[in-house]
C-alpha cells in the first residue's frame, strides 16, 4: 500500500530533480561549462517568486513569465561580458571562474535577504488529491506538470527553432558550426542564457515546495550533478530519466535502508553509472 | 640564467611571508582606556548563518541597552561596552582560529562562546589556555562542559532537561500514547536530542517504534514519512531546523499524516517557523531554554523578561526566541560578574561568574562546578491558535496540552 | 634539481624561521598556510603533471583526520596514527584511482567529486564509531603551554609540506613524472609506447591522496574536535585548485606561492569585510582568472611558459 505512495512520490520527486537539473545539463552539454552559479540562480528564481507573491500578490504561476526572460539576459550577459573571456582556457580554469562568480552571488543574497528561511505558502492552501490510492500534493503535482512543459518547450525550443539548431549543432561539432557559419560566441551566451532561465523558472516552481534561503543553493547543485550524470550529458530527456532514477533510488532506498543511506547509496550509484555507463541513461552525442 | 634572481626571489617572498605574518602578529588595534571589549565569533555565513545572525542581534541589544545605562561600573568608574564581531563562516577551524585571533589580536577583555557544542568546545580549548572567561550562548551537550575547563560556561541545560518533562507532560494527559517514531537530522545537536528523546521515551514506558536519521541537505521526507505513517505511531517526534521541519511538515499535511501528538524541535521556537508554518503549526509541542511567554522579574540590565521582549520587538520589530535571548543573556550576566567583581581582571570576573546566583529575565542563573547552567527549568510549549503556550514549568504554565495534529 | 625546485626548498626553509618571529596566531597562520600548500602540492601531483582534474581532496583528508581521530581515541601515539593514516590512504586511493582514472575529463571530475560525499556520507552513518553528525571529540595531544602547542603543531604541518614538497620534486624529476606528463599530453600514444599508464595513474592518485590524509591527521590533532561538514568540506577539493591555477599548473613553485597567495587575500579579506568576504575573495578570483589566466608562473620574465593542457 505504502510501497505504491513511495513510488508516486517519486515519480514527482523525480520530474522536480528534472527540472532542477535541466539547465545545468544544457549549460555543460553545450558549453562544457560545468557552471557552479547554477544552484544560486535556483535561489535567486525562488527569492523572485517570492518577492512578488509577497509584495503585489503576483501567484508564482505568472512569476515564470517574468523570471524566464528576465533570467534570460543575466545569463546572457555574464556569459558575454565574462564566460566568453575564458571559455577556451582548460576546464579548470571555467570551472573556478564560476565558482567565484557563485561566490559573489551566494553572498550578495545572503547580504540583501539574509540567510533565515523563508517559505512562500499560498492562501488558502492546494490540498493534495488521491491518486491511484496515494496522496499526492497538488502544488507539487502542478510543479511537476510545469516542469515536464518546460522540459518539453527547451525539446521544441531546441528541435524547432533556428537557434536552437545552432545551439544542437555547435553541440555535436563546433568547428563544423563555425565553418557553417554560425556565430559560436552569441550560441553560447543564447545556451547560457537559456539554461539560466531553465533555472530561474526551475527556482520560481522550487519556492512552492522549499523553504528558500542562500543555503540551499549547493544542495540544488549536488542534485543536478547527479541528475545531469545519470541521464545523460546535455540531453533534455536524459534529465528526466535521471530525476526519476535518482529520485527512486531515493525513495526506495530510504525505505528498506534508512534515510540516512539515501544520500550515500545515490552517490554510489554515480560513481557506478560514471564507470559502466558514462553517457548516463539516454545520453548519447548530440541531441536526440 | 635565471638560477641565482630564482633562489633570490624565494628568498624575498620567504621574509615577506614571515613579515606579513609576524606584522599580523603585532599589530593590535590602540586600545581606548574605558572601553571593555569582548569578542564575538559569529556564524555569519555558511549553514549555520540564520542562526549567527540571531545571536548578533542578541549582543547587539545588550550592547545598546548597557550603554544606554551609562556603560558597565568598575571601580566606580563606567566602562562603555564593545564588541567585536567576526564570521567563522560555520567552520569550526575558523571559530577556534578566530579565537585565538580576538585574544591575542583584537585584545578582547571576554569572550563570547561559537555556535553549537562542537564549535564552542573546539574554541573553548584557545579560550581556556589563555584564561579568558567565555560564555557560551548556544551549547548544551554535557560533553563540552566536563573537561576540566574553569574559564567557560555556559546558558544551556543538558539536553534531556528538554526531553524528559516532554515525555512526563505526555504521559500524564495522553496516557493512550504508547508508540513513538523519532526522525532526526543528523548533525549535532538534532540529533543528540533525539538520542535523549530516545532514551526519555524508553525510561517512561513508551516503545520507540521508528528511530531514523536523515543525511544534511535533504530535499524530501516523504519516504521516511510514509514509512512512519504505516507504523502508526501516536508520537512523532522530528528534530532539524527551521528549513527542514518546514519541509517535514508541510509532507505530513500532504500525506495527511496525523498523530495525536507531534513535536519538532527547534522550529515551533522560531517566529519564522510558526509564521510559514501557518496552520499546520497548530498545536505542534516543541521545548527549548527560554520563551518570550515566561515571566521572571530580573536583576540584569533588561529587568523582567516581558520588558526584554519589549525592548526586543522596539529595536528589531519581532519577538525573540531563545537564540537571542540566550546571546543577550551572555552580556548581561558578564556585566553583572563584572560589576560584583568591580574589577577588569580576568580571574576575578571568573570567580565572580562561578560564584553567581542570580534571577534574569532568562531565568534564575547558577552556574554548575562543570560551567554549565543547573538552576534552569527549560520550558515545553505547544502552538495554540497560532500562538505558543507554555505547559511547563507549573510555576509559568499558561495552558494544558491538547492533543490531536492534523 | 632545477632552480625553481631549489627555490622552492629556500622557501620552505625560510618559512621554518617563523617561530623567530611571530606569536601563537602567527604560527597558527603558518600552520594553515602550510597545510594549503600540502593540499595544493598534493593536487598537483595528479591535477598538474597528470593532467587529471581531481576534486578528491577532500576526501583523503577527512579520511586522514577521521583515521586519526579514532585511533587517537583508541589510545595510539599521534606519530603512529598519522603513519597508519598515510599508508592506508595511499592504499586506498591507489586502488580507487585503478578504477576511477579510467574516467577522464568532467566524468572523472564528477567521479572525484562523488567520492567526498560517499565517504563522508560513510562517516556520517558509522555513529557508534565516529559519532556520525554529532562530530567526534579528539583528546589532547599535548597538554603544554600556549607557545609549546603552537610550535608542536606548526613544525609537523611543516614537516609534512616538507616531504610532500620533497617527494613531488623527486617524482617530477624521475621517470614516473616523464611518464605522467606523457599522459597528460597524450594518454592514448603513451599507452602506445608501452608506458603502463594505470600502474602510473594509481601511484599518482595515491600520492596526491597520502600527504592529504596525514595534514587532516595533524589538523584533526590540533582541532581537537571534527565533524563531517567540517573535514569533507567541497571547499577543500576547490581551493587548492584555485592555488594552483593561482600559482600555475606543474610547477610545484608556482603551485606553493599561489596557496601562500590564496591564504594571505583570504586572510586579508576575511579579517575585513566580516559581511561580505566571499563575495570580495569572489570578485578577486574572477579578477585574477581575467586578467592573469597563466598563475604567477606566467610573471617570469623571459621564461618558456609551460601550458598545462587536456585538462
Amino acid at each position: 500500500m505504502w510501497l505504491t505512495q513511495v513510488l508516486i512520490n517519486a515519480l514527482v520527486l523525480g520530474c522536480l530533480y528534472a527540472c532542477i537539473a535541466i539547465g545545468f545539463s544544457l549549460v555543460w552539454g553545450v558549453l562544457n561549462v560545468i557552471n557552479l552559479i547554477h544552484g544560486s540562480f535556483i535561489v535567486l528564481g525562488s527569492y523572485l517568486a517570492f518577492g512578488l507573491y509577497q509584495t503585489l500578490g503576483i501567484s508564482p504561476w505568472y512569476a515564470i513569465i517574468v523570471a524566464a526572460p528576465l533570467f534570460f539576459v543575466l545569463g546572457y550577459l555574464l556569459q558575454f561580458l565574462l564566460l566568453n573571456r575564458v571559455i577556451n582556457a582548460p576546464v579548470l580554469v571555467t570551472l573556478t571562474m564560476t565558482f567565484g562568480l557563485d561566490l559573489i552571488l551566494n553572498n550578495a543574497m545572503i547580504y540583501f535577504f539574509k540567510a533565515d528561511y523563508r517559505k512562500l505558502t499560498l492562501s488558502p492552501p492546494m490540498g493534495s488529491v488521491s491518486l491511484f490510492h496515494a496522496v499526492v500534493p497538488i502544488d507539487r503535482l502542478i510543479a511537476t506538470v510545469a516542469a515536464l512543459a518546460l522540459t518539453g518547450l527547451l525539446y521544441l525550443v531546441l528541435r524547432r527553432l533556428r537557434v536552437g539548431r545552432a545551439i544542437v549543432a555547435v553541440r555535436l561539432d563546433r568547428d563544423a558550426a563555425v565553418l557553417m557559419g554560425v556565430d559560436v560566441k552569441s550560441i553560447y551566451a543564447v545556451a547560457f542564457g537559456l539554461g539560466a532561465a531553465l533555472a530561474g523558472c526551475a527556482g520560481v516552481l522550487m519556492a512552492l515546495v522549499y523553504p528558500i534561503s542562500p543555503l540551499t543553493s549547493s544542495t540544488f547543485l549536488g542534485k543536478a550533478f547527479v541528475v545531469c550524470v545519470l541521464g545523460g550529458l546535455g540531453s533534455v530527456s536524459g534529465a528526466l530519466a535521471g530525476g526519476v532514477l535518482l529520485a527512486l533510488v531515493e525513495g526506495v532506498g530510504t525505505t528498506f535502508l534508512g534515510p540516512e543511506h539515501a544520500t550515500t547509496l545515490s552517490f554510489v550509484l554515480l560513481i557506478v553509472f560514471l564507470i559502466v555507463r558514462p553517457q548516463g541513461l539516454l545520453g548519447r552525442k548530440g541531441f536526440e | 640564467m635565471f638560477g641565482s634572481k630564482w633562489v633570490r626571489c624565494s628568498v624575498l617572498l620567504g621574509t615577506a611571508v614571515l613579515a606579513a605574518a609576524s606584522w599580523s602578529a603585532t599589530a593590535s588595534p590602540a586600545r581606548a582606556e574605558d572601553v571593555i571589549r569582548f569578542g564575538a565569533p559569529l556564524p555569519l555565513t555558511g549553514p549555520l548563518a540564520p542562526e549567527g545572525i540571531k545571536q548578533k542581534e542578541g549582543y547587539d541589544l545588550w550592547a545598546e541597552q548597557a550603554n544606554k545605562a551609562g556603560g558597565i561600573s568598575v571601580g566606580g568608574k563606567k566602562y562603555k561596552v564593545e564588541i567585536v564581531y567576526s564570521d567563522y563562516q560555520s567552520n569550526t577551524p575558523r571559530a577556534v582560529q578566530t579565537t585565538e585571533q580576538m585574544i591575542t589580536q583584537d585584545n578582547v577583555n571576554f569572550l563570547f562562546g561559537a555556535f553549537g557544542s562542537g564549535a564552542a568546545k573546539a574554541a573553548s580549548t584557545v579560550s581556556e589556555k589563555y584564561k579568558v572567561p567565555t560564555i557560551a550562548a548556544a551549547a548544551s551537550s554535557v560533553q563540552v562542559y566536563d573537561q576540566g575547563y574553569k574559564y567557560f560556561f555556559g546558558t544551556f541545560t543538558p539536553n534531556d532537561t528538554l526531553t524528559t518533562p516532554l515525555t512526563q507532560i505526555v504521559k500524564a494527559k495522553a496516557p493512550d500514547v504508547k508508540k513513538v517514531a523519532i526522525l532526526a537530522r543528523n548533525d549535532l545537536f538534532p540529533l543528540a536530542i533525539a538520542q535523549e528523546m530516545e532514551k526519555s521515551a524508553k525510561a517512561n514506558g513508551l516503545e520507540v517504534v521508528y528511530f531514523e536519521k536523515y543525511a544534511i541537505g535533504t530535499l524530501d521526507h516523504s519516504a521516511a514519512l510514509s514509512q512512519i505513517k504505516s507504523l502508526s505511531p501516536q508520537w512523532i517526534f522530528i528534530t532539524g531546523y527551521v528549513n527542514d521541519l518546514l519541509l517535514a511538515r508541510k509532507q505530513m499535511v500532504d500525506q495527511e499524516i496525523k498523530a495525536p501528538v507531534v513535536t519538532m524541535i527547534a522550529g515551533p521556537a522560531y517566529r519564522d517557523f510558526i509564521d510559514s508554518a501557518g496552520k499546520s503549526a497548530e498545536n505542534l509541542t516543541s521545548a527549548s531554554w527560554w520563551h518570550p511567554a515566561e515571566e521572571y522579574q530580573g536583576k540584569d540590565v533588561f529587568g523582567s523578561t516581558s520588558n526584554f521582549v519589549k525592548l526586543f520587538h522596539a529595536k528589531y520589530n519581532y519577538d525573540p526566541d531563545y537564540g537571542q535571548a540566550s546571546a543577550a543573556v551572555c552580556g548581561a550576566l558578564f556585566q553583572l560578574a563584572i560589576e560584583k567583581a568591580d574589577s577588569l581582571d580576568r580571574d576575578k570576573v571568573r570567580d565572580a561568574l562561578a560564584s553567581l546566583d542570580v534571577v534574569t529575565f532568562w531565568g534564575p542563573v547558577k552556574f554548575g562546578a562543570n560551567g554549565q547552567i543547573n538552576s534552569l527549568e527549560p520550558p515545553v510549549f505547544q502552538i495554540q491558535n497560532a500562538k505558543p503556550v507554555v505547559l511547563f514549568p507549573e510555576a509559568i504554565k499558561q495552558g494544558d496540552l491538547q492533543l490531536g495534529v492534523n | 634539481m632545477t632552480r625553481s625546485n631549489a627555490a622552492l626548498l629556500v622557501l620552505l626553509v625560510c618559512l621554518a624561521a617563523l617561530p623567530l618571529f611571530g606569536g601563537a596566531y602567527a604560527l597558527r597562520l603558518g600552520t594553515i598556510a602550510c597545510m594549503y600548500a600540502i593540499l595544493a602540492l598534493s593536487w598537483n601531483v595528479v591535477g598538474g603533471l597528470a593532467g587529471y582534474p581531481s576534486f578528491a581532496t577532500a576526501a583523503f583528508f577527512g579520511f586522514g583526520a577521521y583515521a586519526t581521530g579514532v585511533l587517537l581515541n583508541m589510545g595510539l601515539p599521534l606519530s603512529l596514527t598519522i603513519l597508519l593514516s598515510f599508508v592506508t590512504s595511499f592504499l586506498l586511493a591507489g586502488l580507487l584511482g585503478a578504477v576511477l582514472l579510467r574516467l577522464r575529463g568532467h566524468y572523472f571530475a564528477i567521479a572525484s567529486l562523488s567520492l567526498v560525499e560517499v565517504l563522508s556520507e560513510l562517516v556520517n552513518n558509522a555513529t557508534d564509531l565516529t559519532g556520525g553528525g554529532m562530530g567526534l571529540n579528539i583528546p589532547l595531544a599535548s597538554g603544554s603551554g600556549i607557545m609549546a602547542d603552537a610550535m608542536f603543531f606548526f613544525y609537523a604541518m611543516w614537516g609534512i609540506l616538507l616531504a610532500t614538497a620533497v617527494t613531488v620534486i623527486a617524482v617530477s624529476m624521475s621517470k614516473l613524472g616523464f611518464g605522467l606528463s606523457c599522459i597528460r599530453q597524450n594518454e592514448t600514444a603513451s599507452g602506445m609506447v608501452g608506458l603502463n599508464a594505470t600502474l602510473y595513474k594509481s601511484i599518482a592518485f595515491g600520492l596526491s591522496a597520502c600527504f592529504v590524509s596525514a595534514a587532516g591527521g595533524i589538523y584533526a590533532a590540533w582541532v581537537h574536535y571534527i565533524d563531517p561538514s567540517d573535514v569533507f568540506d567541497v571547499l577543500y577539493s576547490v581551493k587548492p585548485i584555485v592555488m594552483a591555477l593561482m600559482g600555475g599548473l606543474g610547477s610545484p613553485i608556482g603551485v606553493v606561492a599561489g596557496a601562500f597567495l590564496y591564504f594571505g587575500l583570504e586572510e586579508v579579506v576575511w579579517r575585513n569585510y566580516i559581511q561580505i568576504h566571499s563575495g570580495v575573495l569572489g570578485v578577486l578570483i574572477v579578477l585574477l582568472l581575467l586578467f592573469l589566466p597563466h598563475g604567477l608562473i606566467s610573471l617570469r620574465p623571459g621564461m618558456f611558459r609551460r601550458k598545462a593542457k587536456h585538462v
